[in-house]
């Protein structure tokens, strides 16, 4: 992202007051403060806590094969309530009180990425 | 008009109470001197952005008083060993333990000075610490904790690096606070890598849940 697009969205982010946190941050930012403690900075599921206590590998986001099953609705559906909402290992956390509508459309599209 | 001159002094007059809490003399100034560095004390909590938590350079003690069991503060304060398994706000460096050590005397006053920062979001006497195959479920199976978070089993350390470890939250943490910080989280740290869990969970499975950790040894 450019610096100019961020200083504005800063300064958006300023106008609008106590009400915008963390609102302006970045894909990259949100991934990696977020998902990267298990999916890893390059989203390869090497994160820090997998441990050998990890009961499941956090998805792989480089898989092109894998990733090109899920449609961007289950994506995103999975980040906002977690695994088991696909089945999948509880695990993955839900995050929808945690992040915005905006921040989840972005952590969608830096996802998608890995796997190019 | 009246009524709103009423309100707003009364506003202010709680300004007032809560700015000035009652500690022991020396306590805060000893703070003041060797720890507001990396610690601020004055509430409510005051990050916006990742951007904000990133630039911390240790926890906030603006609730201190709520948070801790003060026995295990003052011991703490004097041999600081190792929360956090990473360095603080770090996802690849571990926690070296270089936390600074204070004398009995500073830590028994700085510790006095802490336990006044209190918060009202805190009820007491909520929790009772007690295990239940409901909370262990939650705890271990139904969510993910444990990834994120160390915690003892049949004598063995386990769980994820990324969170605190909750290796000894009994002797650590005020259950009550437990409770607070899972129901209201976004209270105490606005901006956090752990997810809001209060939607998730009912009230009755969150009170279980700190009631569960504070029996982890
Ligand atoms: C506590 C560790 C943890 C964190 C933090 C975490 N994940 Fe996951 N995630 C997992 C695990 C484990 C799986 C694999 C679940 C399975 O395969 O059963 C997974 C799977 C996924 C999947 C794939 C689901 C599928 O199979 O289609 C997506 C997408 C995902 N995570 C996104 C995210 C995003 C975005 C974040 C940050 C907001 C995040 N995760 C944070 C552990 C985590
Ligand atoms: C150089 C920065 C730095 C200074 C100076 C510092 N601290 Fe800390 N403090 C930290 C970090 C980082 C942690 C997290 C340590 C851990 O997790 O093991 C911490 C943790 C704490 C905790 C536990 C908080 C929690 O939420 O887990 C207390 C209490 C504390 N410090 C008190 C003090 C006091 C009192 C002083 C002054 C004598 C002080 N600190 C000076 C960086 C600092
Ligand atoms: C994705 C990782 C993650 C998950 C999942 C997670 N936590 Fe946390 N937890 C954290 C982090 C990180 C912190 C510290 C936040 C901070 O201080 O900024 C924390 C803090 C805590 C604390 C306060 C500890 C302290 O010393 O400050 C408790 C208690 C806690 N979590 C309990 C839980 C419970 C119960 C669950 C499951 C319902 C859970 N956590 C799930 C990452 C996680």
């Amino acid at each position: 992202m450019s610096r100019f697009v961020i200083t504005t969205t800063m300064a958006l982010g300023l106008a609008l007051g106590a009400a915008g946190s963390a609102q302006a941050a970045d894909a990259k930012q949100v991934f990696d403060f977020y998902c990267a403690q298990c999916h890893g900075v390059n989203g390869d599921g090497k994160g820090v806590n997998v441990t050998k206590d990890f009961a499941t590998d956090p998805r792989n986001f480089t898989n092109g094969a894998d990733m090109a099953k899920r449609s961007d609705e289950d994506i995103k559906g999975v980040i906002k309530d977690g695994g088991p909402s696909i089945s999948k290992s509880p695990l993955m956390p839900p995050w929808g009180a945690t992040l915005t509508a905006a921040e989840v459309d972005g952590l969608l599209a830096y996802i998608r990425k890995f796997a190019k | 008009m009246r009524f709103l001159a009423v309100t707003v002094s009364l506003g202010a007059a709680l300004l007032v109470m809560a700015a000035a809490p009652s500690y022991a003399a020396g306590g805060d100034a000893i703070f003041k001197k060797s720890c507001t560095g990396c610690h601020y004390t004055d509430g409510p909590a005051k990050e916006k952005t990742i951007a904000d938590q990133l630039a911390k350079k240790g926890p906030e003690l603006w609730y201190a008083g709520s948070k801790f069991k003060k026995d295990w503060l003052v011991a703490w304060l004097q041999n600081p060993k190792p929360i956090r398994p990473m360095k603080y706000n770090s996802l690849t460096d571990s926690n070296k333990g270089d936390h600074p050590k204070q004398s009995a005397g500073d830590a028994a006053a700085t510790a006095d000075f802490l336990m006044g920062l209190t918060s009202p979001e805190v009820k007491a006497g909520v929790i009772t610490p007690k295990s239940s195959p409901q909370a262990k479920a939650i705890f271990g199976k139904k969510m993910p904790c444990g990834g994120c978070h160390e915690y003892g089993k049949k004598g063995d350390v386990r769980g994820g690096k990324s969170g605190p470890s909750l290796v000894g939250a009994s002797k650590r943490l005020n259950p009550d606070w437990v409770n607070a910080y899972l129901a209201n989280i976004k209270v105490f740290k606005p901006v956090r890598d752990m997810p809001d869990f209060s939607s998730a969970l009912g009230q009755k499975e969150l009170e279980s849940v700190a009631a569960y950790i504070a029996t982890f040894e």
